[in-house]
């Protein structure tokens, strides 16, 4: 498909101006593929979908509307708010026919997620906000960290106090990224990480002045902070002399691996590292050896960002199947395409009580397994699935946090609320 | 074709009033993105004329006394109701012609029941197959209604179009498959309809037989709310061989033959002739490439229990065999018939007549032919594009399928898939299209077919035939259709049956 007839120039009779020019003459021949095949595979794996039932805010509506935008019957004003509609979890892309498709052969995907993010940021040039995300990153820009404790304060005074008592290093080749909501509200998944990496003999130290990787900012449509954010990580890395950097969040590993590279080019020059991904080696090599049974009936969450989007399942199932006594009832991470806590996106912030009713379906999943603890890796998804988990009598924990427990650590620090 | 004016705001403001007390502020739409997400279909359409088809305002009903309330409302003001389910269907049946109201029913997506010991489940219209299979299969039953659109489509929208199955040469059509529903008639009204009064029952014989006249009428006479299914047990094995034949005429024969042979585990075959054949070596990527002495396939695919499956798999071979084919073995097989139901999208590229590639959606004709008229049918389609293609350099002729309606080889589905570069589709090409899809439907009556096995044929161009085809029976239609819808309200438009409110003088 390399020799495609020239399109002709598309003709724009927006009102909003040459951004939104621009944004439909990159996007028109993407959402053409989804609005003239209009199959709509996406909508009954889309979390919001699942629980909204409305049309308006499907995978497919959001790639129409950049058609309609470009025959001019809808502007940037009349189609900003539906694109909070959306965790960006990606199960639209892996199932749309035209990612199965020609997927295997050109490894082509559809993007739904990106075309979200791009009309969020459009809206944002456009100067139309979304109340609770212009007050969460006017917060974050001000705080350098996102306010997940609410008024309580977040910075760089508190973003070390998770890792009292641990004697960890600061600088270094390795450093160790920890995002806001586990830095500052589940201390006891950094936590857990880093005496993991200690027990298993990996040097590492923590950022001299750690910000915020800037990827919220990004999702919500706030680009130009997210840069921003993004040159103060990538400088202070370099001025430490770091060569690696230990990700234990799903959404830093997007930013990192997916945000970054766009940002600078080859400028960014760092390996990206999931800690998930040493601890299943360290198991592996006997580095590490999971010993002290764990007598719990659990059911794995696959965090979107690393099934759906990633492709990362097997290591945390190769995790789970080390640790002793556990009573492990998977579901096929094809099956969870349709799963998410409706963590992601920033709908939590702007549309909680939609995060609320897609974490009750998740959590009602588990509770079909009739287990008593739902493992997850990610700990955005871990608040609003403890929420729900607290109302069907399940236990939500995070699989580093299952894991050192298994190794024998005392993990300390605090489980957010639970 | 003459477009409707939208409502004056002030009688939007008065249907907001009258239906947002009972459905809920939330689930009456009027934003723009609203409307203009519930005017889109697969079928394609001149983008540039997207906006004459976007309704007034949309609605998202839970319960049937809710969907009767909107069709009260409506004809109390004379406004036009369209009912949307998945909106994944070929025929226009979703589109608000006349603007007015849609009624988006996938709220309604509850499974009410599943009776273990009967076989059926009772559900709300808006859930989709593909979910509830998700359910049933834990209590080991299937229900087995298997269109291209299976991730997608909804029960309401199978009632609404009688709908199609892959497999329906094993377990039956949606016709079959639904027992009895729930329907909220033009007027407001709601009764139930199937046999015996519409419970679940396969089969009584007192009082007219309504089931069949509230399926396949692309919501002109009423919206039908939950839905009593029959359902089947999980089969144990599937086998789904295919065949590579040297020429048509073989392969042809063969389709007849495999349905002919009277194994109870046959669940459909499907004929892939040599215009399909060169679109998939030519452009399917995803295709597995054969030799160019390959011209047609076929497939076939057997459900149940496994040694059923396997001695009746084993049948299928022989016959195959004895007319030539060369079975393609198990991995392009399994692979390529798993595939199916994601082969509803194609590649997203054609070729222009000079061989360039261009951005290309996909769209299918369908009709209902007779087996000794399939070859035929195909020359005279293959004719048309062809004629088609040489005007307008927007089409690509994307070759057709012949798969069995039944269990005897009696009838068959055959469809012509066309490529269209919808970017380029303007008012004179879209004409020459409508032209030919006229074209393509007076074939099928010419061999005493029908228009459509699956899609319904209300779209611009072979509408026009549904009077030749149904004759006597188009007037009885009318009839019934102001009988039952004395103020048009029902989604008007289709199927030509504003005629049935013409007066003398008119």
């Amino acid at each position: 498909m390399t020799d495609l007839v020239p399109l002709p120039d598309p003709t724009v009779h927006s009102e909003a101006g040459s951004s939104t020019e621009e944004f439909v003459a990159e996007w028109r021949n993407a959402a053409y593929n989804c609005f003239s095949s209009g199959h709509k595979f996406c909508r009954e794996v889309c979390p919001v979908t699942q629980v909204t039932r409305n049309e308006t805010w499907t995978p497919t509506a959001f790639h129409a509307n950049v058609v309609a935008m470009e025959q001019g019957d809808l502007t940037i004003e009349d189609v900003a708010a539906d694109y909070v509609n959306c965790t960006g979890c990606g199960a639209c892309e892996l199932r749309c026919p035209n990612t199965l498709y020609t997927g295997d052969f050109y490894r082509f995907r559809t993007r739904t997620v990106d075309l979200v993010k791009g009309v969020r940021a459009l809206a944002v040039e456009n100067g139309i906000h979304q109340p609770g995300w212009q007050r969460w990153n006017e917060l974050t820009d001000q705080r350098t960290h996102e306010p997940v404790l609410g008024e309580q304060p977040v910075g760089q005074d508190q973003v070390r106090d998770w890792a009292d008592g641990l004697n960890i290093p600061i600088g270094g080749e390795n450093i160790l990224f920890v995002d806001c909501e586990a830095a500052f509200y589940r201390t006891s998944v950094p936590r857990a990480v880093a005496q993991m990496l200690q027990l298993g003999g990996y040097e590492f130290g923590l950022m001299q002045e750690q910000w915020c990787c800037g990827g919220p900012a990004a999702e919500m449509g706030y680009v130009d902070q997210a840069k921003r954010f993004a040159r103060h990580n990538l400088d202070n890395w370099h001025a430490s002399g770091a060569k690696r950097i230990l990700v234990l969040d799903p959404h830093d590993y997007i930013s990192f691996t997916e945000d970054y590279p766009k940002y600078f080019g080859a400028e960014f020059d760092l390996e990206v590292v999931l800690v998930i991904e040493i601890f299943a080696e360290m198991i592996r090599d006997g580095r590490l050896t999971p010993h002290v049974p764990i007598e719990k009936a659990i059911t794995y969450h696959d965090p979107c960002r690393l099934n759906k989007r990633k492709g990362i399942w097997k290591e945390p199932r190769e995790i789970l199947r080390a640790i002793p006594g556990l009573d492990f009832k998977d579901v096929d991470r094809v099956t969870q395409w349709s799963y998410c806590s409706g963590g992601g996106g920033g709908l939590p912030i702007e549309k909680p009580e939609l995060t609320k009713r897609i974490s009750d379906v998740r959590i009602g999943k588990a509770a079909e397994l009739e287990v008593d603890t739902l493992v997850s890796a990610c700990p955005w998804s871990e608040r609003p699935l403890s929420a729900s988990g607290d109302e069907q009598n399940i236990d939500v924990t995070d699989l580093h946090e299952l894991l050192a427990e298994s190794l024998g650590i005392t993990v300390g620090g605090r489980r957010g609320d639970t | 074709m003459t477009v409707t004016e939208s409502l004056a705001q002030h009688v939007v403001d008065s249907l907001v009033a009258e239906l947002a007390p009972v459905l809920g502020d939330e689930h009456v739409l009027t934003s723009k993105t609203a409307r203009w997400n519930r005017a889109r279909v697969p079928a394609p359409f001149p983008v540039h004329r997207w906006s004459e088809r976007v309704p007034d305002l949309v609605v998202l009903p839970a319960s049937t006394e809710e969907v009767a309330h909107v069709v009260r409302v409506a004809n109390k003001y004379s406004v036009a109701i369209v009912p949307r389910d998945g909106g994944t269907g070929l025929t226009d049946g979703a589109v608000p012609e006349r603007r007015g109201i849609v009624v988006d029913v996938k709220r309604m997506n509850q499974i009410h029941e599943i009776d273990l010991e009967n076989g059926t489940c009772t559900v709300g219209v808006g859930i989709n197959m593909l979910k509830l299979n998700e359910v049933l299969g834990k209590h080991g039953f299937i229900y087995p209604d298997d269109p291209a659109s299976y991730p997608c489509s909804l029960i309401g929208g199978r009632i609404g179009t009688s709908g199609w199955s892959l497999v329906g040469s094993r377990y039956g059509h949606s016709r079959d498959l639904v027992l009895s529903f729930d329907m909220v008639l033009p007027t407001g009204e709601t009764i139930t309809v199937g046999d015996g009064g519409g419970q679940k029952l396969t089969k009584s014989s007192s009082g007219y037989q309504l089931k069949h006249l509230f399926m396949g009428h692309q919501g002109t006479l009423g919206i039908a709310t939950r839905a009593t299914l029959k359902l089947f047990p999980k089969p144990e094995a599937e086998f789904s061989p295919f065949w590579a034949f040297a020429d048509y005429e073989t392969a042809y024969r063969a389709v007849g033959a495999l349905p002919r042979a009277g194994v109870a585990t046959f669940a459909g075959a499907v004929l892939f002739d040599e215009w399909k054949v060169d679109y998939l070596r030519r452009d399917d990527e995803a295709y597995i490439p054969q030799p160019s002495s390959v011209k047609a396939l076929v497939c076939a695919v057997a459900y149940g229990n496994e040694d059923e499956v396997r001695a009746g798999g084993r049948r299928l071979m022989r016959i195959a065999r004895d007319l030539g084919a060369r079975y393609l073995g198990d991995e392009i097989s399994e692979g390529d018939w798993a595939a199916r139901h994601d082969r509803y999208a194609t590649p997203l590229h054609g070729r222009t007549r000079n061989g360039q590639v261009a951005p290309m959606s996909w769209h299918c004709e369908d009709a209902a032919i007779n087996y000794t008229r399939l070859p035929a049918v195909r020359v005279a389609w293959h004719g048309i594009l062809d004629r088609l293609r040489r005007d307008y350099d927007v089409f690509d002729d994307w070759g057709m399928f012949a798969y069995t309606s039944g269990n005897t080889g009696l009838d068959y589905l055959t469809e012509i898939d066309v490529g269209i570069w919808e970017q380029e589709l303007d008012d004179r090409a879209w004409a020459a299209w409508v032209d030919a899809k006229r074209e393509i439907a007076a074939v099928s009556l010419a061999h005493g077919g029908s228009i459509s096995a699956c899609h319904g044929s209300c779209r611009e161009g072979e509408v026009d035939l549904v009077p030749e085809e149904l004759g006597g029976a188009y007037e009885v239609m009318l009839k019934i259709k102001r009988a039952l819808d004395p103020n048009n309200v029902m989604n008007p438009g289709k199927y030509g049956l504003d005629r049935a409110y013409r007066t003398e003088d008119s």
